[in-house]
Parts: structure tokens; C-alpha cells; sequence
């Protein structure tokens, strides 16, 4: 009996010492922390952005913490709402639709960078989403420019050509599937029922969103809006569409060939050219605009995050030093980040080099970056205010009713209701 | 013996108990599956075992440092479990055998605390961690766990089952307080100390959040944080992603596997 106990013991002397050897205190180094999401993306091309920054700063390192995404978000706004600094990065990607909801809730935890960035060198659309009260906090990153992504052969097969699917409407998409399942057999897009992705890319493309400039309710009486639901309700009642649930699945349906095609931000490329047994058999062309809409164009986004520099940050200076030089700069990074991460970045003059020129065999030869690239800078700019989660889970929660061949005025107005009840 | 509507119930009954073994087997089916094929094939929805389980676990290794990480969760896991043990079953005894006006008043207040969800609690406990500067340290994962309510409440209980007799003997043989938790209590009440192994550790190891939000750095992760980064990015590699949460999981298994018997005889009450 004592042998059991003062073994016990001596096993809790032991742990008890462990912990105090092996508390580690925060690093004191001068060293500029990230916070990021994906290591083979956002990770990576923030390494490469510095691995250029070292050439002439050499004492000077980076340390890139990758969290997942979710897990990133619901730390930073603990650590903001607490109001404890300690431990906070430098610099945070933060994704786009939620940037006001940060700069709104946790005001001059972000460093305003107005003073520092000609932002007239990046897209309009990625500058407008990061101003607040005419201050702009973000260094943009990457783009989710939208773009129609169509297997080729699967297409031809239907006798549907290339030129067939540029600059189009989306009635005219419609008829195309129909073309396509009457020939083939295949449904045209593969449609999650529980994501709203279609109808914000509907929006954003004609200049619109849930909310006005000035961050009021805008669906009841938004021609735009009723469009888009309108659109979505004919594309599901087409017969031309399947429906998947989950990312996987989604995924799955077009990179196997059970749907020739999707609808998605430019960062699906990487997905799609993962199948390398499918090279040459892809397209691209723009994004559908909506029907008989004012101001609706071919170009929208999905997607997309930006660079942000904390007030509390320890190396501010620097950070801020690195971001501009690099980021706001260098012509030749973007061409290296978009050849290694698939990285479309949204600094305009870097159109203007080699890789985003140079053709693509995998969607047989065409400059398929430059194109993307053309579309991003005609993207309208919105305003995503802070609520968009909201009106998302509000638009989900109607897509039954859509789906079903609901009245989309009463549809509009629940939605409307159900939004205005909970931004109160 | 061949009572047609027995057997019926017999089969009927085989049938449901086959089906549940169904549905708690299958993601541990799909997850080791998943282990040994690559990440297109998991998304293809492959059901059978691949080649690729070596790349999947080198790619796993590789992909951080796995010692210090192991290391970490070791020590928190097996570190918090030891102390909460300790605290519990000390609160536990002493609920059970000092008498006060106030006892059942505070275990009442003890189990109503129990309803207050972490979220709750965690900016509050987030904000005290910063003023007492141990932001990334491991005491601030395992000080704000060690005062389970929740093993408290079932070391109380158990505690209803030794007998007083026992302690009334010691006292006689002259053994102090101290002496009877540490030379009696503790080996008559092994098997309770087993299953709260089980189940402290499990929760130790699983913890997600609180560790999320109080560490900071890479050499601070635990295997449960590290895991969850592999499903960060884009284009996750799903193999890889299986790999990790065998990995995560096993400790668990393992534990609960040597510890099952006494875990039984845990539930089933420590003294007989």
C-alpha cells in the first residue's frame, strides 16, 4: 500500500517539476508574427513576400502561425474583445466579407494605412470593403474574382463551342444546360442548397449587396436582389442542376465529371488543376450577368481576404515597412506567388508581367490570368457591411422555398424581415 | 426454445444491435481507411484501403514538430489528469465526510456553475490569464480545468460507498486526516480513480478551445491544435487529415483499453 502511494507521490513531484522547466515564455526576438490560414496559400506567398524582404533587411524574420480558418477567427476576436494584447500578431489576414464587421467592433485595434499605400494601385472593389470613415486598413491580397470553369469536351459533345459562353446572361446559361442534359445526359452545375455563394456572386456583379453604402437593409425594393432570386429560382427549376451538400461533395461532382462545369472564384483553379489527367479538357470563361438588370456586368467575386496590421502590434514600424514594400511593390513577387500558389493577387501593375501573359495548357492555351485579371478590375465595388453572415443565414433558410417554386415576393420579404429582426 | 415470436424478437433485436455497431464503427472504419489513400481519392469517396498510408504518414510527421508537439499534449494530458484527480477526490472526500450547515449549499452552488457554458467564461478567464502575464503557458491551460465540478461531483458519490468504518479504524490506529486520504482512501478507491482517469484524460487530451485560445505560439500546440491546422487551407489533404485524428486518437484508446476493467468496476460503484 505505501509502495503504491509513494510512488504517487514521486510521480507528481516529477510532473510538478516539469511544468515549471517547461514554461515557455513569449520569444523576445525582433521578429514580425503572422496569423494565416492556409499553409500551402496565404502561408506560403507571405514566406515568399519575405524571403524578398530579407534580401535587404537581413537580421530581420518572420514567423507565420497557421491556424484553421474558424479557429483563427474566434481566437483574434476573444483576444480583441478581451482587451489583452499579449501574444496578438503583427500583422492578421482577414477574410473580406467580414472586414467591416472587425473594423466596426473593435475600432483602432487596426491600423489605419492610408498614409502609406497608393491605394489606387489595387483593385477598387478590395480598397472600398477595408475604408472605414475614409481611412483604408488593409494591404489587399488575394482576389475571388468569379469565372465560369467548364470541361471543354464534355461541352463539345453537346456541340456547344467556346464562343457560346462568352459574355452571356444566365437565361442563356439555362438554355445551354438544357442543350447540354438533352445531349449528354449531365447536369450542368452542381448546387449546394445550403450555401448563398450564388446569390452574393448574383449581387455583387450588378453592384449590389444585402446592404446599401451607408450599411442599411437593401432587399425588399432591390430590383437587383429580386433579380437574383428570380435568376436562382429558374436555374433550380431547369432541371439542369444537381444538388450536393459540403465542400467535398461539391468539389467531387466536377473534378469526376458528373457535372461538365461550375461556377466559382478564381481560387477553384487550384482544385480543378490538381486532376492533371484532365489537362487540356477545362475552360474559362466569365461569369453569367443577370437579365434585364441596370448596371449588371460579367464580373463579380466570391471570395477573398486582406492583410491587416494590429495598432498593439510590437514590430509595427516594420510591419508596416515589409507590407508596402513588398506587397505594394513588387511586380515581380506577384508573378512568383501566382505560378507557385495560384495566388491572383490584386495589385493592378502586376498584370503587366510575364505570368500572368503566359497561356495555360490546361485550359488549352488560352491566358487564362490575364482574363481573370481583366474581369477583377472591373468587379463593382460594395459595401459587405457587418451583417453579412446574417443575411446569408436568412437567404439559406428561403432556398426551399425557392427551390420549390415559392412567390419570390414573399420569399424577398421574409427574408428582408428576417434580417432586419436580427441586426436590431 | 423455438418459440416463433421470440425468435422474431431475437432477430429484430440482433438487427438494431448490428445497426448501432454499424453506425459507431463506420467513421472509424472510413477514418483509417481514408488514412491509406490519397486525398483525390477520398473526395471521390473511395470506401477501400489504399497505398498511400506511408506518404500520408510521413507527410503527417513532416508537417510539424512532432515531438515537441506530443510532448505538449503528454504533459498537459497526463499533467492535468494527476492534478484533477487529486483536487477532485480531496473535494470529493471532504464533501462526503466533514459535516457543516453549509455543505449542501455549496456542492448546490458547485453543480448549478456547472450550467454556465465555457464560452461564457472564456474572455473573462482570458483577460484574468493576461494580467497574471501567463498567456502561452501551459499553467493557463491546466489551472482553469484542474477544479472539475463535474469529477468533484462524481468523487462525492463515490465516496458515499467507502465505508466510514474504515476511517474510524485508522483514526484509532492513530493515522492523521492526510494519512487515511493518502493510505486508505486512495487504494480502497482505485477503481473510481481509474474510470476518472479515463474520463479526465480524454477530456485533457480532446481540449480544443481553451488551449486554442491561451496558446499562442507553434512550440506551445498540443496534437488536438496541430490536427485541427492540418484541415486549415483550401485544398486540405484529406489523407493526411485521417492520419492526424488516428494519431489524436489513439492515446485515448489505449488508455481506455487498460484501464477498461477497472473502468466497469468504477461505474459500477469503487467498494464492494
Amino acid at each position: 500500500m505505501i509502495r503504491i502511494t509513494s510512488r504517487w507521490r514521486n510521480t507528481l513531484a516529477v510532473a510538478l517539476t516539469g511544468v515549471s522547466l517547461f514554461s515557455v515564455a513569449a520569444a523576445s526576438a525582433a521578429e514580425i508574427t503572422v496569423w494565416c490560414w492556409d499553409p500551402n496559400f496565404n502561408g506560403a506567398t507571405m514566406e515568399e513576400a519575405f524571403s524578398r524582404y530579407k534580401a535587404i533587411h537581413p537580421d530581420d524574420t518572420i514567423k507565420v502561425e497557421i491556424f484553421e480558418k474558424a479557429a483563427m477567427e474566434q481566437k483574434l476576436q476573444a483576444q480583441l474583445a478581451s482587451g489583452a494584447t499579449d501574444g496578438l500578431p503583427d500583422i492578421v489576414l482577414i477574410e473580406d466579407y467580414r472586414a467591416q464587421k472587425y473594423l466596426q467592433s473593435f475600432p483602432s485595434s487596426f491600423e489605419p494605412l492610408t498614409s502609406h499605400v497608393d491605394y489606387s494601385t489595387f483593385a477598387p472593389y478590395k480598397v472600398e470593403l477595408a475604408t472605414l470613415n475614409g481611412q483604408t486598413y488593409s494591404i489587399p491580397f488575394d482576389s475571388g474574382v468569379t469565372g465560369y470553369f467548364y470541361r471543354s469536351d464534355l461541352l463539345a459533345e453537346a456541340g456547344i463551342t467556346p464562343d457560346q459562353l462568352n459574355d452571356i446572361t444566365w437565361d442563356q446559361l439555362i438554355e445551354i444546360g438544357k442543350t447540354v442534359k438533352e445531349k449528354t445526359g449531365l447536369p450542368l452545375l452542381p448546387i449546394d442548397p445550403t450555401s448563398s455563394d450564388w446569390i452574393r456572386i448574383m449581387l455583387q456583379s450588378a453592384g449590389s449587396w444585402y446592404f446599401d453604402a451607408d450599411g442599411n437593409v437593401t432587399i425588399k425594393d432591390n430590383p437587383v436582389f429580386k433579380a437574383a432570386v428570380e435568376t436562382y429560382q429558374r436555374l433550380m427549376t431547369a432541371g439542369i442542376t444537381t444538388p450536393v451538400s459540403g465542400w467535398t461533395e461539391y468539389t467531387g461532382s466536377f473534378t469526376s465529371g458528373k457535372t461538365p462545369s461550375t461556377f466559382s472564384g478564381v481560387w477553384m483553379t487550384a482544385t480543378i488543376k490538381a486532376n492533371a489527367d484532365q489537362s487540356g479538357k477545362w475552360g474559362v470563361a466569365p461569369s453569367p450577368r443577370l437579365d434585364g438588370v441596370e448596371g449588371a456586368g460579367n464580373a463579380s467575386n466570391l471570395g477573398g481576404s486582406s492583410w491587416y496590421v494590429l495598432s498593439s502590434a510590437p514590430e509595427k514600424e516594420k510591419a508596416i515597412d515589409f507590407l508596402t514594400s513588398i506587397w505594394a511593390k513588387d511586380v515581380d513577387f506577384y508573378q512568383k506567388i501566382l505560378v507557385n500558389q495560384g495566388a491572383l493577387g490584386t495589385y493592378l501593375p502586376a498584370r503587366e508581367g510575364e505570368a500572368f501573359k503566359a497561356s495555360d495548357e490546361f485550359f488549352g492555351g488560352e491566358p487564362v490570368w490575364q482574363n481573370f485579371s481583366t474581369w477583377l478590375a472591373a468587379i463593382p465595388a460594395v459595401n459587405y457591411g457587418i451583417f453579412t453572415e446574417e443575411a446569408d443565414t436568412a437567404t439559406v433558410a428561403q432556398i426551399p422555398a425557392i427551390t420549390s417554386g415559392g412567390n419570390v415576393d414573399e420569399i424577398i420579404a421574409a427574408i428582408d424581415a428576417q434580417v432586419r429582426q436580427q441586426i436590431q | 426454445m423455438s418459440n416463433p415470436i421470440a425468435l422474431i424478437g431475437r432477430a429484430g433485436t440482433y438487427l438494431l444491435l448490428s445497426l448501432a455497431a454499424f453506425v459507431s464503427i463506420f467513421p472509424f472504419f472510413w477514418m483509417v481507411v481514408g488514412a491509406s489513400n490519397t486525398s483525390a481519392d477520398i473526395i471521390r469517396g473511395k470506401g477501400t484501403p489504399g497505398g498511400a498510408l506511408w506518404d500520408n504518414i510521413v507527410k503527417f510527421v513532416n508537417s510539424f514538430d512532432m515531438v515537441r508537439v506530443l510532448f505538449n499534449s503528454f504533459l498537459l494530458a497526463g499533467l492535468g489528469t494527476v492534478l484533477t484527480l487529486l483536487v477532485a477526490s480531496m473535494a470529493g472526500y471532504g464533501f462526503e465526510m466533514f459535516r457543516s450547515r453549509f455543505r449542501e449549499k455549496v456542492f448546490g452552488g458547485l453543480l448549478l456553475m456547472l450550467s454556465i457554458p465555457f464560452a461564457a467564461l472564456m474572455i473573462p478567464l482570458f483577460m484574468l490569464m493576461a494580467q497574471l502575464k501567463i498567456i502561452n503557458t501551459y499553467q493557463a491551460v491546466l489551472l482553469p480545468s484542474i477544479a472539475s465540478i463535474f469529477i468533484i461531483f462524481y468523487f462525492r458519490q463515490a465516496t458515499k460507498a467507502f465505508p466510514s468504518e474504515l476511517r474510524d479504524a485508522a483514526k484509532i490506529d492513530g493515522l492523521k486526516e492526510w494519512q487515511i486520504f493518502l493510505y486508505v482512501y486512495m487504494p480502497v478507491m482505485r477503481s473510481t480513480y481509474a474510470a476518472a482517469t479515463i474520463i479526465v484524460f480524454m477530456a485533457n487530451w480532446n481540449s480544443y478551445l481553451w488551449p486554442l485560445i491561451v496558446l499562442q505560439t507553434n512550440e506551445m500546440k498540443t496534437l488536438t491544435l496541430a490536427v485541427a491546422t492540418l484541415a486549415a487551407g483550401y485544398t486540405p489533404d484529406f489523407g493526411v487529415i485521417m492520419v492526424g485524428a488516428i494519431a489524436a486518437t489513439l492515446p485515448t484508446l489505449i488508455i481506455f483499453f487498460l484501464l477498461q476493467r477497472r473502468f466497469v468496476e468504477g461505474m459500477l460503484g469503487a467498494v464492494k
